[in-house]
């Protein structure tokens, strides 16, 4: 069964979750949740009942209320959006198993009876106190961040870009002369490093910062346009990146959204099939606005997703 | 329990600490997050280092930039057992306390170290090893 995106909203009446069909391999979906409109007691106690014992306990670990909530939301989230896949008949959100990589990336650990090749699903988390958001793909190594638009940051934003960014970020933000402009663009910038190094799977001293760069095509020499300034279409987000010259730019593709008015997304998938000389064409984002077992509302297309860069 | 490596002498008591929200029984009621107004009961975490543990001084400055950087209220505990990630610090946060404490010691924190920092203590510990290099 399809989900199709021009009928909105479904609601349920018990604890469902509507399935859906796998990403196709150059589609990616984005799953959200907003903590401030779960306001259920007894929905966050469903939520709490389908983690297991250590997961629980990492979630009740936090100190504070709202960390709490959108910790419990993060697996709430993680759980019920790879059960909706329904991966060799597995839909209980309960049963499914977690471990992490060699370098501390999150996956699922597949249960199975014979010897079958791994379900194609990858997924990634990212969450703040305001939002909790997770990103699947088929076949594609995949990493997300999100960060609230208006973050403060305490550092001076070149000191930090200069510890932390490539010389040609650091250039690109220098430019910059207003500093609401900087510290957005900046916040941008960093959403889009922390889904590429999340995307690798190999851990933030894996790929330091400052030995790649991110940079968008289109902007001129010597000077910058913003982002808006840029037609989605026109632009593209590239990396480059220093140390790993096997890790090519043309195996990454860059999304960039304003989510729900209030988040910066950046999305990063692994491309293939990329052929040399031939010219990909952006992948498809799909983007669901979800209260799980409660309600999911399809809302690429609306005002809850602006397209910054990178995707149709 | 002791132990003795060729490096430091360690005991450890069991540290015995009371959680401050007490969660209601799982599956039944309503769940309560919020904490209430009744002080923390905690006992001091034993714990004797002969070496390499760091100063008091210093942890008290890490838990000073550790505050500010996450703006945490004033009855939010933090000493050296608490964890970054359940204060509440994203990745944005740990590079920014990571700053902070090169800004404040005069010292170079490189990635892979900064990764294996989860703890106030590891910090701290982290700190007075790199001065003691310089």
């Amino acid at each position: 069964m399809k989900l199709h995106c021009f009928e909105r909203t479904f609601f349920h009446s018990s604890s469902s979750l509507t399935p859906i069909q796998l990403p196709s391999p150059m589609e990616t979906h984005l799953w959200y949740v907003k903590p401030s409109e779960v306001k259920s007691g007894s929905l966050l106690n469903q939520y709490l009942d389908i983690l297991p014992p250590c997961e629980r306990e990492n979630v009740l670990q936090m100190r504070g209320e709202e960390l709490r909530k959108s910790a419990l939301l993060a697996r709430a989230l993680v759980r019920t959006t790879i059960a909706r896949y329904q991966i060799n008949s597995h839909s209980n959100p309960r049963s499914l198993k977690f471990r992490k990589n060699l370098h501390g990336k999150p996956e699922v650990q597949w249960q199975f009876r014979d010897d079958q090749h791994p379900p194609p699903l990858h997924f990634n988390i990212s969450h703040t106190t305001s939002l909790v958001a997770c990103g699947v793909t088929t076949n594609a190594q995949i990493g997300i961040d999100v960060e609230e638009k208006h973050r403060s940051i305490k550092h001076n934003i070149l000191s930090f870009a200069r510890r932390y960014f490539s010389k040609h970020e650091v250039q690109f933000l220098a430019a910059i002369s207003d500093p609401q402009v900087q510290r957005m663009e900046f916040i941008k910038l960093w959403t889009l490093k922390e889904a590429y190094v999340k995307a690798l799977g190999k851990g933030f001293s894996g790929a330091p910062f400052k030995t790649f760069t991110i940079r968008f095509k289109g902007v001129m020499e010597g000077g910058f346009i913003t982002l808006e300034d840029l037609s989605p279409k026109a632009s593209e987000i590239v990396v480059d990146s220093f140390d790993d010259p096997a890790d090519l730019t043309s195996n990454w593709q860059f999304s960039l959204l304003e989510l729900a008015n209030s988040h910066y997304a950046a999305i990063c998938t692994e491309k293939h099939g990329a052929g040399s000389g031939k010219r990909n064409a952006p992948g498809k984002l799909t983007v669901w606005k979800t209260v799980p077992f409660l309600e999911d509302e399809c809302v690429s297309g609306t005002a809850a997703v602006k397209i910054i860069c990178g995707v149709q | 329990m002791a132990s003795f490596t060729a490096s430091s002498v360690s005991f450890s008591a069991v540290s015995c600490s009371f959680k401050q929200n007490k969660v209601s029984s799982l599956g039944k009621g309503s769940l309560s997050f919020s904490g209430n107004g009744s002080p923390s009961r905690r006992l001091p975490a034993l714990r004797f280092r002969v070496s390499c543990a760091a100063k008091p001084e210093t942890v008290n400055k890490v838990v000073d930039i550790v505050r500010k950087q996450l703006a945490l209220p004033a009855d939010r505990d933090v000493s050296g057992e608490s964890k970054f990630a359940t204060l509440g610090a994203d990745s944005l946060d740990t590079v920014e306390i990571v700053m902070g404490l090169e800004e404040e010691f005069g010292i170079s924190v490189e990635e892979e170290s900064a990764q294996s920092i989860t703890t106030v203590q590891d910090a701290a510990d982290l700190i007075e090893k790199l001065l003691e290099k310089k």
